[in-house]
Protein backbone atom coordinates (compact mmCIF):
# COMPACT_ATOMS: atom_id res chain seq x y z
CA UNK A 1 0.00 0.00 0.00
CA UNK A 2 1.05 3.47 -0.81
CA UNK A 3 2.69 5.93 2.09
CA UNK A 4 -0.01 8.05 3.32
CA UNK A 5 -0.50 11.85 1.74
CA UNK A 6 1.47 14.82 3.24
CA UNK A 7 -2.03 16.77 4.14
CA UNK A 8 -2.80 12.86 5.92
CA UNK A 9 0.36 12.78 7.89
CA UNK A 10 -0.42 16.54 9.47
CA UNK A 11 -3.55 16.22 10.21
CA UNK A 12 -2.67 12.40 11.99
CA UNK A 13 0.08 14.62 14.10
CA UNK A 14 -2.15 17.10 15.00
CA UNK A 15 -4.53 14.66 16.19
CA UNK A 16 -1.80 12.74 18.15
CA UNK A 17 -0.94 16.11 19.45
CA UNK A 18 -4.29 16.32 20.89
CA UNK A 19 -4.50 13.07 22.20
CA UNK A 20 -0.91 12.88 24.00
CA UNK A 21 -0.91 17.16 25.30
CA UNK A 22 -3.28 16.72 28.61
CA UNK A 23 -0.46 13.39 29.57
CA UNK A 24 2.54 15.54 28.95
CA UNK A 25 1.14 19.34 30.44
CA UNK A 26 1.11 17.52 33.87
CA UNK A 27 5.05 16.35 33.95
CA UNK A 28 6.71 20.09 33.67
CA UNK A 29 3.97 21.50 36.38
CA UNK A 30 4.70 19.03 38.95
CA UNK A 31 7.74 20.53 39.07
CA UNK A 32 6.58 24.44 40.05
CA UNK A 33 8.03 26.23 42.36
CA UNK A 34 4.61 28.13 43.59
CA UNK A 35 1.86 26.44 45.19
CA UNK A 36 -0.35 28.04 42.50
CA UNK A 37 -1.10 25.93 39.52
CA UNK A 38 0.36 27.38 36.50
CA UNK A 39 1.83 26.35 33.01
CA UNK A 40 4.34 27.01 31.91
CA UNK A 41 6.04 26.76 35.66
CA UNK A 42 8.38 29.87 36.70
CA UNK A 43 10.74 28.34 38.90
CA UNK A 44 11.80 24.85 39.42
CA UNK A 45 11.63 22.86 43.09
CA UNK A 46 10.59 19.45 43.93
CA UNK A 47 8.27 20.86 46.99
CA UNK A 48 4.84 19.13 45.96
CA UNK A 49 6.63 15.86 45.30
CA UNK A 50 7.81 15.73 49.31
CA UNK A 51 4.17 16.91 49.78
CA UNK A 52 3.00 14.39 48.04
CA UNK A 53 5.40 11.93 49.97
CA UNK A 54 5.13 13.52 53.51
CA UNK A 55 1.73 14.41 53.10
CA UNK A 56 -0.21 10.92 55.63
CA UNK A 57 -4.07 11.42 53.59
CA UNK A 58 -2.30 11.39 50.13
CA UNK A 59 -0.57 8.29 50.86
CA UNK A 60 -3.00 6.72 53.33
CA UNK A 61 -5.30 6.63 50.03
CA UNK A 62 -2.32 5.83 47.79
CA UNK A 63 -2.35 2.68 50.22
CA UNK A 64 -5.91 2.19 50.14
CA UNK A 65 -5.56 2.04 46.38
CA UNK A 66 -2.94 -0.27 45.92
CA UNK A 67 -3.90 -3.10 48.50
CA UNK A 68 -7.33 -2.76 46.43
CA UNK A 69 -5.72 -2.98 43.03
CA UNK A 70 -3.75 -6.22 44.17
CA UNK A 71 -6.45 -7.72 45.38
CA UNK A 72 -8.47 -7.13 42.47
CA UNK A 73 -5.66 -8.24 40.11
CA UNK A 74 -4.48 -11.60 41.35
CA UNK A 75 -8.93 -12.69 41.93
CA UNK A 76 -9.23 -11.62 38.12
CA UNK A 77 -6.40 -13.90 37.02
CA UNK A 78 -6.97 -16.61 38.89
CA UNK A 79 -10.62 -16.54 38.13
CA UNK A 80 -10.35 -15.08 34.64
CA UNK A 81 -7.38 -17.15 32.74
CA UNK A 82 -8.74 -20.34 33.76
CA UNK A 83 -12.24 -19.48 32.38
CA UNK A 84 -10.96 -18.25 28.85
CA UNK A 85 -9.61 -21.71 28.60
CA UNK A 86 -12.42 -23.43 29.14
CA UNK A 87 -14.63 -21.11 26.77
CA UNK A 88 -11.80 -21.74 24.36
CA UNK A 89 -11.71 -25.24 24.47
CA UNK A 90 -14.47 -26.98 26.14
CA UNK A 91 -17.27 -27.62 24.22
CA UNK A 92 -20.88 -27.23 26.03
CA UNK A 93 -24.36 -25.80 25.53
CA UNK A 94 -25.10 -22.33 26.42
CA UNK A 95 -21.02 -21.59 25.77
CA UNK A 96 -21.84 -18.34 23.66
CA UNK A 97 -24.15 -17.18 25.88
CA UNK A 98 -21.62 -16.99 28.79
CA UNK A 99 -18.69 -15.46 26.91
CA UNK A 100 -21.50 -12.75 26.31
CA UNK A 101 -22.11 -13.07 29.91
CA UNK A 102 -18.81 -12.97 31.26
CA UNK A 103 -18.09 -9.94 29.11
CA UNK A 104 -21.50 -8.20 30.00
CA UNK A 105 -19.43 -5.56 32.57
CA UNK A 106 -17.66 -3.99 30.06
CA UNK A 107 -20.69 -3.04 27.92
CA UNK A 108 -22.65 -2.12 30.92
CA UNK A 109 -21.90 1.57 32.45
CA UNK A 110 -19.94 1.33 35.45
CA UNK A 111 -22.21 4.13 37.24
CA UNK A 112 -24.93 1.17 36.69
CA UNK A 113 -23.05 -1.40 38.45
CA UNK A 114 -21.27 0.72 40.73
CA UNK A 115 -24.91 2.06 41.82
CA UNK A 116 -26.31 -1.65 42.22
CA UNK A 117 -22.90 -2.74 43.95
CA UNK A 118 -23.97 0.01 46.42
CA UNK A 119 -27.38 -0.85 47.31
CA UNK A 120 -26.47 -4.66 46.97
CA UNK A 121 -23.29 -4.10 49.63
CA UNK A 122 -25.47 -1.59 52.20
CA UNK A 123 -28.37 -4.44 52.01
CA UNK A 124 -25.14 -7.17 53.64
CA UNK A 125 -23.54 -4.34 55.92
CA UNK A 126 -20.61 -4.31 53.38
CA UNK A 127 -20.42 -0.87 51.83
CA UNK A 128 -17.05 0.84 52.74
CA UNK A 129 -15.06 -2.00 53.03
CA UNK A 130 -11.66 -2.86 51.19
CA UNK A 131 -13.77 -6.22 50.18
CA UNK A 132 -17.00 -4.74 48.37
CA UNK A 133 -14.14 -2.38 46.29
CA UNK A 134 -12.19 -5.39 45.53
CA UNK A 135 -15.50 -7.11 44.28
CA UNK A 136 -16.20 -4.40 42.40
CA UNK A 137 -13.30 -4.10 40.52
CA UNK A 138 -12.64 -7.36 39.99
CA UNK A 139 -15.86 -7.53 37.75
CA UNK A 140 -14.30 -4.39 36.06
CA UNK A 141 -11.21 -6.57 35.14
CA UNK A 142 -12.19 -10.44 34.54
CA UNK A 143 -13.50 -9.23 31.01
CA UNK A 144 -10.40 -8.05 30.43
CA UNK A 145 -8.31 -11.01 31.37
CA UNK A 146 -10.84 -13.14 29.68
CA UNK A 147 -10.40 -11.07 26.43
CA UNK A 148 -6.15 -11.39 26.76
CA UNK A 149 -6.16 -14.53 27.93
CA UNK A 150 -8.43 -16.00 24.98
CA UNK A 151 -5.98 -14.18 22.49
CA UNK A 152 -3.24 -15.77 23.63
CA UNK A 153 -5.37 -19.26 23.33
CA UNK A 154 -5.87 -18.72 19.51
CA UNK A 155 -2.25 -18.45 19.23
CA UNK A 156 -1.42 -21.69 21.05
CA UNK A 157 -2.05 -25.03 18.79
CA UNK A 158 -4.27 -27.56 20.49
CA UNK A 159 -2.54 -30.37 19.35
CA UNK A 160 -0.49 -29.86 22.24
CA UNK A 161 -2.85 -30.44 24.33
CA UNK A 162 -4.67 -33.46 22.71
CA UNK A 163 -1.05 -35.39 22.77
CA UNK A 164 -0.35 -34.67 26.19
CA UNK A 165 -4.46 -35.83 26.85
CA UNK A 166 -3.33 -39.25 24.66
CA UNK A 167 -0.27 -39.86 26.94
CA UNK A 168 -2.85 -39.83 30.02
CA UNK A 169 -2.75 -36.44 31.50
CA UNK A 170 -5.90 -35.39 32.79
CA UNK A 171 -7.69 -31.66 31.98
CA UNK A 172 -6.24 -29.90 35.13
CA UNK A 173 -2.57 -31.43 34.30
CA UNK A 174 -2.54 -30.03 30.56
CA UNK A 175 -3.61 -26.83 31.87
CA UNK A 176 -1.23 -26.31 34.63
CA UNK A 177 2.13 -27.82 32.75
CA UNK A 178 1.09 -27.05 28.74
CA UNK A 179 -1.50 -23.94 28.79
CA UNK A 180 -0.07 -21.88 31.74
CA UNK A 181 3.55 -21.94 30.85
CA UNK A 182 2.60 -20.52 27.30
CA UNK A 183 -0.19 -18.22 28.54
CA UNK A 184 2.45 -16.89 30.83
CA UNK A 185 3.16 -13.77 29.11
CA UNK A 186 -0.35 -12.56 28.52
CA UNK A 187 -1.57 -13.52 32.20
CA UNK A 188 1.30 -11.44 33.21
CA UNK A 189 0.06 -8.57 31.34
CA UNK A 190 -3.22 -9.09 32.00
CA UNK A 191 -2.58 -9.15 35.79
CA UNK A 192 -0.88 -5.21 35.32
CA UNK A 193 -3.78 -4.30 32.83
CA UNK A 194 -5.85 -5.36 35.94
CA UNK A 195 -4.11 -3.38 38.19
CA UNK A 196 -3.85 -0.63 36.08
CA UNK A 197 -7.79 -0.82 35.64
CA UNK A 198 -8.48 -0.63 39.63
CA UNK A 199 -5.39 1.81 40.71
CA UNK A 200 -6.97 4.51 38.24
CA UNK A 201 -10.57 3.34 38.82
CA UNK A 202 -13.39 6.06 40.34
CA UNK A 203 -16.77 5.56 39.46
CA UNK A 204 -17.30 2.33 41.45
CA UNK A 205 -14.78 3.61 44.55
CA UNK A 206 -17.18 6.68 44.39
CA UNK A 207 -19.97 4.68 45.73
CA UNK A 208 -18.71 1.86 47.54
CA UNK A 209 -15.42 3.92 49.40
CA UNK A 210 -16.23 5.26 52.94
CA UNK A 211 -14.30 7.86 54.86
CA UNK A 212 -11.23 5.25 55.91
CA UNK A 213 -11.01 3.34 52.75
CA UNK A 214 -11.31 6.86 50.22
CA UNK A 215 -8.89 5.28 47.04
CA UNK A 216 -6.71 7.80 45.61
CA UNK A 217 -9.00 8.72 42.56
CA UNK A 218 -11.92 9.29 45.18
CA UNK A 219 -9.80 11.38 46.60
CA UNK A 220 -8.21 13.36 43.30
CA UNK A 221 -11.66 14.10 42.19
CA UNK A 222 -12.92 15.41 45.35
CA UNK A 223 -9.22 17.68 44.65
CA UNK A 224 -10.58 18.58 41.31
CA UNK A 225 -13.70 19.14 41.97
CA UNK A 226 -13.64 21.13 45.27
CA UNK A 227 -9.85 22.21 45.90
CA UNK A 228 -7.53 22.14 43.22
CA UNK A 229 -4.77 20.72 45.45
CA UNK A 230 -1.09 22.00 44.11
CA UNK A 231 -0.04 18.08 44.50
CA UNK A 232 -2.42 17.16 42.01
CA UNK A 233 0.37 17.74 39.05
CA UNK A 234 2.60 15.33 41.22
CA UNK A 235 -0.06 12.49 41.00
CA UNK A 236 -1.02 12.91 37.79
CA UNK A 237 2.31 12.85 36.51
CA UNK A 238 3.09 9.71 38.71
CA UNK A 239 -0.14 8.25 37.46
CA UNK A 240 0.94 8.91 33.70
CA UNK A 241 4.51 7.16 34.54
CA UNK A 242 2.31 4.20 36.16
CA UNK A 243 0.37 4.01 32.39
CA UNK A 244 3.33 4.00 30.16
CA UNK A 245 5.25 1.54 32.20
CA UNK A 246 2.53 -0.73 31.86
CA UNK A 247 1.04 0.14 28.21
CA UNK A 248 4.64 -0.49 26.72
CA UNK A 249 5.32 -3.78 29.06
CA UNK A 250 1.77 -4.82 28.12
CA UNK A 251 2.84 -4.39 24.71
CA UNK A 252 6.15 -6.28 24.86
CA UNK A 253 4.68 -9.25 26.53
CA UNK A 254 1.52 -9.77 24.01
CA UNK A 255 3.81 -8.98 20.82
CA UNK A 256 2.54 -12.80 19.79
CA UNK A 257 -0.89 -12.33 20.46
CA UNK A 258 -1.68 -8.95 18.64
CA UNK A 259 -4.30 -9.67 16.67
CA UNK A 260 -6.52 -7.08 18.63
CA UNK A 261 -5.96 -3.99 20.78
CA UNK B 1 -12.93 -31.65 28.30
CA UNK B 2 -15.63 -32.75 30.50
CA UNK B 3 -18.71 -31.00 32.04
CA UNK B 4 -17.03 -31.49 35.35
CA UNK B 5 -13.92 -29.80 34.79
CA UNK B 6 -15.67 -27.12 32.55
CA UNK B 7 -17.27 -26.04 36.08
CA UNK B 8 -14.08 -26.49 37.85
CA UNK B 9 -12.16 -24.00 35.23
CA UNK B 10 -15.73 -21.62 35.08
CA UNK B 11 -17.05 -21.98 38.39
CA UNK B 12 -14.80 -19.43 40.11
CA UNK B 13 -15.51 -16.73 37.63
CA UNK B 14 -19.56 -17.60 37.59
CA UNK B 15 -19.33 -17.18 41.19
CA UNK B 16 -17.86 -13.99 41.14
CA UNK B 17 -19.74 -12.00 38.33
CA UNK B 18 -22.77 -13.73 40.33
CA UNK B 19 -21.89 -11.63 43.59
CA UNK B 20 -20.08 -8.26 41.76
CA UNK B 21 -22.24 -8.30 39.06
CA UNK B 22 -25.60 -10.19 38.65
CA UNK B 23 -26.71 -10.02 42.15
CA UNK B 24 -26.28 -6.17 41.83
CA UNK B 25 -27.93 -5.69 39.24
CA UNK B 26 -31.15 -7.64 39.95
CA UNK B 27 -30.62 -5.36 43.65
CA UNK B 28 -31.19 -2.34 41.34
CA UNK B 29 -34.65 -3.80 39.39
CA UNK B 30 -35.97 -4.64 43.06
CA UNK B 31 -34.91 -1.03 44.06
CA UNK B 32 -36.56 0.70 41.38
CA UNK B 33 -39.97 -0.71 41.64
CA UNK B 34 -39.84 0.36 45.01
CA UNK B 35 -38.64 -3.24 46.78
CA UNK B 36 -41.36 -6.16 48.28
CA UNK B 37 -44.56 -2.99 47.25
CA UNK B 38 -44.02 -3.39 43.15
CA UNK B 39 -44.71 -0.16 42.53
CA UNK B 40 -44.35 2.50 39.66
CA UNK B 41 -43.86 5.33 42.04
CA UNK B 42 -40.40 5.85 41.34
CA UNK B 43 -41.11 5.87 37.27
CA UNK B 44 -44.57 7.92 37.17
CA UNK B 45 -42.37 10.91 39.24
CA UNK B 46 -39.00 10.47 36.52
CA UNK B 47 -41.54 10.68 33.71
CA UNK B 48 -43.19 14.09 36.14
CA UNK B 49 -39.87 15.31 36.31
CA UNK B 50 -38.63 18.65 34.22
CA UNK B 51 -35.41 17.94 35.86
CA UNK B 52 -34.79 13.88 34.49
CA UNK B 53 -36.33 15.09 31.02
CA UNK B 54 -33.87 18.21 30.93
CA UNK B 55 -30.80 15.82 32.29
CA UNK B 56 -31.54 13.28 29.66
CA UNK B 57 -31.86 16.07 26.80
CA UNK B 58 -28.32 16.98 27.80
CA UNK B 59 -27.36 13.29 27.99
CA UNK B 60 -28.35 12.30 24.43
CA UNK B 61 -26.75 16.11 23.16
CA UNK B 62 -23.43 15.62 24.50
CA UNK B 63 -23.20 12.00 23.52
CA UNK B 64 -24.17 12.36 20.30
CA UNK B 65 -22.07 15.14 20.07
CA UNK B 66 -18.53 13.72 21.43
CA UNK B 67 -19.74 10.37 19.26
CA UNK B 68 -19.46 12.66 16.15
CA UNK B 69 -16.62 14.80 17.14
CA UNK B 70 -14.65 11.45 17.63
CA UNK B 71 -15.38 9.95 14.63
CA UNK B 72 -14.18 13.08 12.84
CA UNK B 73 -10.72 13.33 14.64
CA UNK B 74 -10.61 9.01 14.85
CA UNK B 75 -10.94 8.42 11.08
CA UNK B 76 -7.58 10.36 10.06
CA UNK B 77 -5.65 8.27 13.16
CA UNK B 78 -6.94 5.12 11.73
CA UNK B 79 -6.26 5.74 8.25
CA UNK B 80 -3.01 7.41 8.73
CA UNK B 81 -2.17 3.71 11.26
CA UNK B 82 -3.19 1.71 8.67
CA UNK B 83 -1.00 3.36 6.02
CA UNK B 84 2.31 3.26 7.90
CA UNK B 85 4.77 -0.49 8.12
CA UNK B 86 3.76 -2.47 10.91
CA UNK B 87 6.86 -0.85 12.68
CA UNK B 88 5.74 2.42 12.59
CA UNK B 89 2.44 1.60 13.89
CA UNK B 90 3.49 -0.02 16.75
CA UNK B 91 5.08 3.08 18.16
CA UNK B 92 2.71 5.72 16.60
CA UNK B 93 -0.07 3.21 18.67
CA UNK B 94 1.72 4.09 21.63
CA UNK B 95 0.44 7.96 21.35
CA UNK B 96 -3.65 6.61 21.06
CA UNK B 97 -2.27 4.14 24.02
CA UNK B 98 -0.97 6.19 26.35
CA UNK B 99 -4.19 8.38 26.69
CA UNK B 100 -6.25 5.26 26.34
CA UNK B 101 -4.73 3.67 29.22
CA UNK B 102 -4.25 7.21 31.32
CA UNK B 103 -6.64 7.77 34.38
CA UNK B 104 -9.56 9.96 33.08
CA UNK B 105 -8.85 12.19 36.64
CA UNK B 106 -5.00 12.97 35.28
CA UNK B 107 -6.80 14.22 31.42
CA UNK B 108 -10.00 15.91 33.36
CA UNK B 109 -7.29 18.07 35.90
CA UNK B 110 -5.11 18.41 32.61
CA UNK B 111 -8.17 19.60 31.09
CA UNK B 112 -9.09 21.86 33.69
CA UNK B 113 -5.40 23.64 33.19
CA UNK B 114 -5.13 23.54 29.12
CA UNK B 115 -9.02 24.84 29.31
CA UNK B 116 -9.69 27.45 32.31
CA UNK B 117 -9.87 30.98 31.53
CA UNK B 118 -6.28 32.02 32.69
CA UNK B 119 -5.38 28.30 30.54
CA UNK B 120 -3.07 28.07 28.01
CA UNK B 121 -5.31 27.93 25.33
CA UNK B 122 -6.61 31.10 26.44
CA UNK B 123 -3.60 32.55 27.08
CA UNK B 124 -2.09 32.23 23.66
CA UNK B 125 -5.79 33.57 22.28
CA UNK B 126 -5.35 36.49 24.61
CA UNK B 127 -1.73 37.13 23.71
CA UNK B 128 -2.86 36.99 20.05
CA UNK B 129 -6.22 38.85 20.15
CA UNK B 130 -6.21 40.53 23.63
CA UNK B 131 -9.04 39.68 25.92
CA UNK B 132 -11.45 39.93 23.20
CA UNK B 133 -9.98 36.33 21.71
CA UNK B 134 -10.76 34.67 25.19
CA UNK B 135 -13.32 31.91 24.94
CA UNK B 136 -15.18 30.45 27.59
CA UNK B 137 -13.70 26.69 27.36
CA UNK B 138 -14.15 24.94 30.68
CA UNK B 139 -17.18 24.72 33.30
CA UNK B 140 -19.81 24.27 29.96
CA UNK B 141 -20.63 22.25 27.26
CA UNK B 142 -17.91 22.74 25.22
CA UNK B 143 -15.29 21.58 28.34
CA UNK B 144 -17.63 18.47 28.53
CA UNK B 145 -17.28 17.78 24.81
CA UNK B 146 -14.01 18.29 24.44
CA UNK B 147 -13.08 16.38 27.33
CA UNK B 148 -15.41 13.35 26.19
CA UNK B 149 -14.00 13.09 22.83
CA UNK B 150 -10.41 12.72 24.07
CA UNK B 151 -11.51 10.22 26.61
CA UNK B 152 -13.24 8.10 23.79
CA UNK B 153 -11.06 8.69 20.49
CA UNK B 154 -8.99 5.41 21.82
CA UNK B 155 -12.68 3.63 21.42
CA UNK B 156 -13.51 4.70 18.08
CA UNK B 157 -9.91 4.45 16.47
CA UNK B 158 -9.55 0.51 17.53
CA UNK B 159 -12.87 -0.77 15.23
CA UNK B 160 -11.63 1.55 12.76
CA UNK B 161 -8.42 0.36 11.89
CA UNK B 162 -9.17 -3.19 12.32
CA UNK B 163 -11.50 -2.38 9.68
CA UNK B 164 -8.90 -0.36 7.46
CA UNK B 165 -6.27 -3.38 8.15
CA UNK B 166 -8.59 -6.10 6.96
CA UNK B 167 -9.24 -4.35 3.30
CA UNK B 168 -6.97 -6.29 1.51
CA UNK B 169 -4.53 -4.09 -0.65
CA UNK B 170 -5.69 -5.74 -4.16
CA UNK B 171 -8.53 -3.56 -4.51
CA UNK B 172 -6.80 -0.51 -4.14
CA UNK B 173 -4.27 -2.13 -6.34
CA UNK B 174 -6.60 -2.88 -9.12
CA UNK B 175 -8.31 0.95 -8.59
CA UNK B 176 -5.01 2.31 -8.84
CA UNK B 177 -4.00 0.40 -12.36
CA UNK B 178 -7.21 1.73 -13.51
CA UNK B 179 -6.00 5.11 -13.23
CA UNK B 180 -7.82 6.15 -9.89
CA UNK B 181 -6.28 8.78 -7.46
CA UNK B 182 -5.71 8.73 -3.98
CA UNK B 183 -8.88 10.91 -3.56
CA UNK B 184 -11.44 8.52 -5.68
CA UNK B 185 -9.58 5.42 -4.57
CA UNK B 186 -10.18 6.83 -0.48
CA UNK B 187 -14.35 8.13 -1.34
CA UNK B 188 -15.21 4.69 -3.48
CA UNK B 189 -13.95 1.79 -2.21
CA UNK B 190 -12.01 2.54 1.33
CA UNK B 191 -14.51 4.57 3.27
CA UNK B 192 -17.39 2.74 1.78
CA UNK B 193 -15.81 -0.61 3.07
CA UNK B 194 -15.22 0.43 6.55
CA UNK B 195 -18.64 1.81 7.29
CA UNK B 196 -18.74 -1.64 9.78
CA UNK B 197 -16.03 -0.49 11.42
CA UNK B 198 -17.63 3.47 12.18
CA UNK B 199 -21.05 2.10 12.75
CA UNK B 200 -19.14 -0.21 15.84
CA UNK B 201 -17.00 2.50 16.63
CA UNK B 202 -20.22 4.90 17.30
CA UNK B 203 -22.10 2.60 18.94
CA UNK B 204 -19.42 1.78 21.57
CA UNK B 205 -18.88 5.39 22.02
CA UNK B 206 -22.42 6.88 22.44
CA UNK B 207 -23.04 3.82 24.86
CA UNK B 208 -19.78 4.71 26.97
CA UNK B 209 -20.75 8.35 27.13
CA UNK B 210 -24.22 7.60 27.83
CA UNK B 211 -23.14 6.72 30.98
CA UNK B 212 -20.39 9.03 31.60
CA UNK B 213 -20.07 10.46 34.95
CA UNK B 214 -16.17 11.74 35.68
CA UNK B 215 -15.69 14.46 32.78
CA UNK B 216 -19.07 16.16 32.78
CA UNK B 217 -18.90 16.46 36.37
CA UNK B 218 -15.61 18.07 36.40
CA UNK B 219 -15.24 20.31 32.99
CA UNK B 220 -19.27 20.77 32.84
CA UNK B 221 -21.12 23.71 34.41
CA UNK B 222 -24.22 23.51 36.29
CA UNK B 223 -26.69 22.76 33.64
CA UNK B 224 -24.58 20.08 31.74
CA UNK B 225 -26.05 17.59 34.02
CA UNK B 226 -25.72 13.78 32.64
CA UNK B 227 -27.65 10.58 33.37
CA UNK B 228 -24.99 9.73 35.98
CA UNK B 229 -24.35 12.73 37.64
CA UNK B 230 -28.48 12.77 38.47
CA UNK B 231 -27.78 9.12 39.54
CA UNK B 232 -25.14 10.59 42.26
CA UNK B 233 -27.43 13.05 43.13
CA UNK B 234 -30.37 10.99 44.29
CA UNK B 235 -28.10 8.64 45.82
CA UNK B 236 -26.32 10.47 47.81
CA UNK B 237 -27.78 13.78 48.45
CA UNK B 238 -31.47 13.43 48.00
CA UNK B 239 -31.11 9.74 48.99
CA UNK B 240 -34.10 8.30 46.93
CA UNK B 241 -32.17 5.09 46.31
CA UNK B 242 -35.53 4.34 44.08
CA UNK B 243 -35.52 7.15 42.24
CA UNK B 244 -31.46 6.71 41.61
CA UNK B 245 -32.26 2.72 40.66
CA UNK B 246 -35.06 4.07 38.37
CA UNK B 247 -32.72 6.21 36.08
CA UNK B 248 -29.88 3.27 36.44
CA UNK B 249 -32.76 0.79 35.01
CA UNK B 250 -33.32 3.12 32.53
CA UNK B 251 -29.84 3.87 31.18
CA UNK B 252 -29.37 0.27 31.32
CA UNK B 253 -32.08 0.04 29.01
CA UNK B 254 -30.90 2.35 26.52
CA UNK B 255 -27.80 1.04 26.45
CA UNK B 256 -29.02 -2.58 26.59
CA UNK B 257 -30.74 -1.47 23.00
CA UNK B 258 -28.02 0.23 21.44
CA UNK B 259 -25.56 -2.86 22.18
CA UNK B 260 -28.32 -5.11 20.47
CA UNK B 261 -28.19 -2.86 17.47
CA UNK B 262 -24.38 -3.57 17.44
CA UNK B 263 -24.83 -7.14 16.99
CA UNK B 264 -27.32 -6.70 14.07
CA UNK B 265 -24.69 -4.93 12.39
CA UNK B 266 -22.99 -6.24 9.40
CA UNK B 267 -18.89 -7.49 10.41
CA UNK B 268 -17.39 -9.46 12.89
CA UNK B 269 -17.12 -8.00 16.57
CA UNK B 270 -16.03 -11.15 18.10
CA UNK B 271 -13.77 -10.71 21.19
CA UNK B 272 -13.77 -14.16 22.62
Amino acid sequence: MRRPALITVLVAWAIYLFLIAPSLIVIPMSFNGSTELMFPPRSFSLHMYHEFFHGSDWLQATRESILVAIGTMLLSVAAGVPAAYALARAEFAGKRLLGVVLLAPMLVPTIVGALGLYLYLVHLGLAGTTAGLILGHTTLTTPFVIVIASASLRQIDPNLETAARIMGAGPLLVFRRIVLPRLYPAAVAAALFAFLISFDEVVIAWFISGVGTATLPVKMYSAIHWEVSPVLPVISTLLTLLSLVVCTVGALLRRRDAADV
Amino acid sequence: MTNRHALIFLGPVALLMALGFFVPLGQIFFTSVDGPKLSLRPFTELIDSRLFWLVLQNTFAISVEAMLASLLLAYPIAYHLSRVTPRRRAAYMILVLLPFWTSILVKSFAFTVILGDHGIVNNILRALFGEIGVVPLLFNRTGVVIGSVHWLLPFMVFPILVNLLAQGSDLHYAARVMGAGRTRIFLRITLPLSIPGVLAGCVITLVLSLGSFVTPALLGGRRDLMMASLVDFYTRISLDWAIAAAIAVLLLAITGGLILLLTRLPGEHRLI
